[in-house]
């Protein structure tokens, strides 16, 4: 399938469109900066004729104009720079809360493909980029009209020269557009060459203990030199490619200079022909003229760059619409800290009975998922679900939860369809511990509310239920200590049992497990069970185990295999009637 | 403080290999700019001649050198900056691999508190601004500045009063840039510190999506970035105003050079000092020092990064491990005995010492080729005793020891080579089966690595894959069992020969059948080698000679496996109890 280029120029305008007020401010002062050079020039035109045709100006004339025009410009250039960080870091932020609200809004098990550090680089990289090139569109609106100004009045000098000194300019923007696919395609080289080093990076410091245990930091860093000479050589040509181009508009200011002295030789030989003034007016405009010209043509090479970032952000949204990254949304920088919403508790939320129904899936490219699965958990109902490694469990998890989009099946909450899984089971209708949980870099108070208003009270009632209170005895600041990947280390185990009292914090009806128990100790695990079923009366809960404490438990366990459940019952009946359940248990300890 | 001094610390010992190169990009830079000063003299001669009316013919040659010479010197332009770019990235790219690798030996304790993602923006991304800042040094900064200085010696040759002149406000204007710049680069720092903080926190979004959104955490973590966001950008516009404030400098800069040309021009040539074309020369060079000083004044935002990220680079570089490696004693072949000599360790030494300690006087003793399984509660230590055998930490006190010598007498590489540890968690990268099994060593033949996946029964797997080791796998382990992880780990060990294995929690996350397939492989392992099995589970210690039980750091039990699981009080024989239905299934 050929990848469809983002559609930039619609991108880069809905962009601007949420932030009109700032970007015409920033149009009006940035086409000013660009339009005020116009004054000094005329200044030193004066200047130069006043000394040739002896018009007995005084010096201090000149030096009090160009010093009133200095303090203007400052004031300009201030208030410029102020307005376009606002606009930049207001339009940089939205384009990545879109990015973050499109990850959380899409099934969450197939939110993120490719690796943390290449997704990183969306979120850092192309965001500046195309920031850059937004901002850079005004600039363009002010070397337009530069341009337009100083053709203008040198036409009034000397019509011919003019045409014939700035007709090459033509040639830069052709340049610049003729070299900026090339330009493109070196610069996406570049890119993807940092993307593997963001990638390798992240990687070798996300597996940093591996690493250390096997001793093999040297040979480690070994493929970071090799991914590193990659980029030079990508980066090395994007450089010279946009120094060559460079060289080119330069050429035109000097070329330009030489034909003025060509042409003018001549006039500015005889009496009455260019004077000094006037001749220094079109060096000097032709300066900046090639300058706006340049920039024309560097932008259009930009703005083609820019492509390479958006079409790069536009599938990070998988499927979502394009212009979804720049909806104009309230980021809440002023006024009271955003606050978050907490659901009520309704009467028709309380789960009687969730039914599936022809639940399949299949993960792209893979053999693995799971196919027509038929299920029914009644409330108060404890189901363990089992199986091989590979049977589906998991996946028969993040079907009923809406964490992939299943492409077969219903799911009926008290015998209605639910229409969409990933908005219906959350809290407080369900809540979920995955089998190998994160926790964030936060106290463990913000980590097991994630935004609720609970009461300590209730936060240790939920850290009992998990097992996890003389865990919690050990931390330096309790409920403050910060955990995650930037605060204290925790056991495997440990996180399990916060993520299960981050769970069970929610009081959800459903309350879903995978595999709670693989890092936990056999008492651990007695303990937790017995508890969970004692105190949270009502919930129903649907847990993925192979282990006897939760399976003797259950009231109905579910085995699977290949994706389909191949054997449904108490433990006492699967084992009597299920020879493959009897197989699978009969090499698990003695 | 100039934090150019720091440049050139880290720099020159990586530019010193590229001499040559360096040698090169000077001649032909500085050839460049010789050429860009010659201009101007052209035009002078030209202008003069054409107001003291010589003729056309004697007018258009120069005209014609002056394009031929401003060609020459664009193209002089392009090959310097091909080689300031090469000599950049290469330069930088072994200080990238350099801190890299520092990095990756720094001790646990800092990587716990340092996340990938923000790792990323230190190594990856404070480097290459610095790549940026050096590509761009020596041709904007640099070169401009011998331009800089070239202008004025021709100058003070035209006149010593516009030498002068022009000499005081450039010195003028430099010193004030240096002023200025050290109020920007604090603030860069600030707002790159904060930078790395939101892509941190956004690197955690991305790997705990299924936590976030099952637990109907997405609004508040959407709050939190909006947090994040409004600490950032208050610094954001200090920063661009430290970024204003050199700007201001560069049009002051041009300002002042316009009075001191209508100044001194007015005079000179009032008094016949100066030809008309002389003055035009002067605002000619005048006019032309202002470019190289927009370009400085522009290059100061990648020089504000470059600083900011600098600071950050030798505040790396300058941390040193807790885990020090200064032991020159090797360890014997073979299984190795160990002992732990009144070991007591906690996890927060650097703070006030709130923590209990996780290991508390342990001692005991392991002989060599016998197999010891450690139980106990999660947070009892178990894993901890993993992590300093392997001396991912070290106690505050007592020691370990491997065959009589203390661990900190072993060379760090020497002990990891020696002793060998597989987690819970198998980490792997985005790479080859070959790359994630050798670490990315290349020294390793396949012929050695196919032996390897046979005998751990890895070979029908391996089969069914298309592209053999040369198949990719994903960092995340997609595609790939729990149990099929494992026994990468194993085949990671086995391609050493370690005299001590510890298999940490090592078989918990897997289906009783492929357990069969690992136990069979942990058989082999542990073949002729001392082991230490860390495990929740009866099941996977039953292969263990000794037993160890731990509880809150103290060993509440040790012995011999079959006298302990004999004697109805031991602590032990409760727990087979307790899990018995588990052993008996």
């Amino acid at each position: 399938m050929s990848e469809r280029d983002a559609p930039t120029a619609r991108l880069m305008a809905g962009a601007i469109k949420s932030e009109p007020w700032r970007y015409g401010a920033n149009v009006v002062i940035w086409a000013s900066i660009w339009l005020m050079p116009v004054i000094p020039a005329l200044i030193v035109r004066a200047f130069f004729d006043s000394l040739e045709l002896e018009t007995g100006a005084n010096a201090i004339t000149f030096v009090a104009a160009i010093l009133a025009y200095g303090l203007g410009r400052l004031a300009v250039m201030v208030t410029g720079m102020h307005n376009d960080v606002h606009f930049e870091f207001r339009n940089a932020s939205q384009l990545r809360r879109n990015m973050l609200e499109r990850i959380y809004e899409m099934p969450a098990a197939q939110a993120v493909q490719g690796s943390p550090g290449e997704m990183i680089s969306r979120f850092r990289e192309d965001v500046d980029h195309t920031q850059e090139t937004i901002s850079w569109t005004v600039d363009m609106v002010g070397a337009t009209l530069f341009a337009t100004v100083a053709v203008w009045i040198l036409a009034g000098i000397d019509a011919g020269l003019t045409v014939a000194v700035f007709a090459p300019l033509v040639i830069i923007v052709v340049v610049a557009e003729r070299l900026g696919g090339r330009i493109k395609r070196y610069r996406q080289d570049a890119q993807e060459a940092t993307g593997r080093i963001t990638e390798a990076v992240g990687e070798m410091f996300g597996a940093v203990q591996s690493i250390k245990v096997a001793g093999a930091e040297h040979s480690m860093v070994g493929n970071l030199r090799g991914l590193n000479d990659r980029r030079r050589r990508a980066m090395v040509r994007d450089k010279v490619l946009t120094a060559g181009l460079e060289s080119v508009f330069w050429n035109t200011v000097s070329v330009g200079t030489g034909l003025i002295l060509l042409i003018g030789a001549s006039s500015l030989a005889a009496d009455n022909g260019l004077t000094i003034g006037e001749f220094a007016l079109f060096v000097y405009f032709l300066g900046f003229v090639t300058d706006a010209g340049y920039f024309v043509g560097i932008f259009i090479a930009r703005f083609k760059q820019a492509t390479v970032s958006y079409t790069r952000m536009v599938k990070l949204l998988r499927g979502g619409p394009a212009m979804r990254l720049v909806e104009k949304v309230d980021l809440e920088l002023t006024g009271p800290e955003p606050q978050v919403p907490v659901a009520p508790r309704r009467a028709s939320d309380r789960l009687e009975r969730l039914e599936v129904r022809g639940l399949s899936y299949q993960y792209p490219r893979s053999d693995n998922g799971i196919s027509d699965v038929d299920l029914t958990l009644e409330r108060g109902s404890f189901t363990v679900v089992t199986g091989r490694i590979g049977a589906g469990k998991t996946t028969l998890l993040r079907a009923m939860l809406g964490l992939v989009s299943t492409d077969e099946g219903e799911i009926l909450w008290n015998g209605a369809v639910i229409d969409d899984p990933a908005q219906w089971m959350v809290p407080p209708h369900a809540a979920y511990t995955p089998q190998v949980p994160s926790l964030f870099s936060m106290s463990l108070r913000d980590n097991l509310r994630l935004g609720r208003d609970d009461t300590d009270e209730e936060i240790h009632t939920a850290i009992m239920s998990a097992a996890l209170e003389r865990d919690l005895a050990d931390m330096p600041d309790g409920l403050d200590t910060m955990v995650g990947p930037r605060g204290m280390r925790l056991s495997g185990g440990q996180v399990q049992r916060t993520a299960a009292a981050r769970m069970l914090l929610r009081r959800p009806e459903l309350l879903v497990f995978d595999d709670l128990s693989s890092a936990l100790d056999v008492e651990t695990e007695q303990t937790l069970w017995r508890r969970l079923l004692e105190e949270q009366k009502g919930a129903t809960a649907l847990v993925v185990s192979h282990r006897q404490p939760a399976l003797q438990r259950a009231d109905q366990v579910i085995m699977m295999e290949g994706g389909r459940i191949v054997a449904q019952g108490t433990y006492a009946e699967l084992l009597e009637t299920s020879a493959a359940f009897t197989t699978l248990w009969a090499g698990n300890g003695a | 403080m100039i934090p150019v001094r720091s440049y050139v610390r880290i720099l020159s010992k990586y530019l010193r290999p590229l001499r040559g190169r360096v040698i090169l990009l000077s001649v032909v830079a500085l050839a460049a700019i010789g050429l860009q000063l010659a201009g101007p003299q052209l035009i002078r001669g030209f202008l003069d001649g054409a107001t003291s009316g010589r003729p056309t013919s004697e007018l258009i040659p120069l005209a014609v050198w002056f394009i031929a010479i401003a060609v020459l010197q664009q193209a002089a332009k392009v090959w310097a900056t091909y080689l300031s770019v090469d000599v950049g990235w290469s330069a930088t790219n072994d200080l990238r691999a350099d801190l890299a690798e520092h990095v990756l030996h720094l001790d646990m304790g800092f990587h716990k508190t340092h996340t990938p993602g923000a790792l990323i923006e230190r190594i990856d991304g404070d480097v290459t601004s610095l790549s940026n800042f050096f590509s761009s040094f020596t041709i904007q900064v640099i070169g401009n500045l011998i331009l800089i200085v070239g202008i004025l010696v021709l100058l003070w040759v035209e006149n010593v009063l516009v030498g002068l002149g022009v000499t005081v406000f450039v010195v003028l204007i430099f010193s004030a840039m240096v002023k200025v710049q050290t109020i920007a680069v604090p603030r860069w720092k600030a707002v790159r510190a904060r930078s790395a903080e939101l892509m941190g926190f956004i690197g955690e979004q991305l790997g705990g999506t299924e936590d976030i959104k099952a637990n109907g955490g997405d609004r508040f973590m959407i709050a939190r970035f909006t947090k994040i966001l409004r600490l950032w950008l208050p610094e954001q516009v200090r920063g661009r105003h430290g970024f204003s404030m050199l700007w201001a400098m560069g049009i002051t800069a041009y300002i002042t050079g316009l009075t001191v040309v209508f100044w001194l021009g007015s005079l000179l040539f009032g008094d016949g000092t100066m030809t008309l074309g002389s003055v035009y020369l002067v605002f000619h060079y005048v006019q032309m020092s202002q470019d190289p000083m927009e370009h400085i004044r522009s290059q100061m935002e990648d020089f504000q990064k470059a600083g900011a990220g600098i600071a950050r680079v030798e505040d790396l570089l300058a941390r040193s491990s807790a885990v020090r490696d200064e032991g020159n004693t090797l360890l014997p072949d073979g299984a190795l005995d160990v002992t732990f000599d009144s070991v007591t360790f906690s996890y927060n030494d650097e703070e006030d010492d709130l923590g209990r300690p996780v290991l508390d006087s342990l001692e005991f003793k392991l002989p060599a080729g016998r197999v010891l399984g450690v139980l106990g509660r999660s947070g009892s230590g178990k894993s901890t005793l993993a992590r300093l055998l392997t001396r991912l930490y070290d106690p505050q006190e007592g020691a370990i020891r491997l065959d009589g010598t203390a661990l900190i007498d072993v060379p760090v590489e020497d002990l990891r080579h020696r002793v060998a540890m597989v987690t819970q968690d198998v980490q792997l990268f985005g790479a080859s089966i070959r790359d994630n099994l050798t670490f990315f060593n290349h020294s390793v033949d396949d012929a050695r690595l196919l032996e390897v996946i046979e005998e751990l029964g890895l070979t029908p797997w391996l089969e069914t894959l298309d592209a053999g080791l040369d198949s990719r796998l994903e960092a995340s382990g997609s595609g790939l069992s729990a149990g099929q992880a494992q026994l990468l780990a194993f085949t990671r060990i086995f391609l050493r020969d370690p005299g001590l294995v510890i298999l940490d929690e090592a078989s918990s996350r897997l289906d009783p059948a492929t357990e069969e397939l690992i136990e069979r492989a942990v058989g082999r392992l542990l073949k002729n080698r001392t082991g230490i099995i860390i495990a929740h589970r009866l099941a996977t210690i039953e292969r263990a000679d000794d037993i160890l039980i731990l509880e809150d750091g103290h060993i509440v039990e040790a012995g011999d496996r079959i006298g302990l699981a004999n004697d109805p009080d031991s602590r032990l024989s409760h727990l087979l109890t307790t899990g018995l239905e588990e052993v008996l299934a």
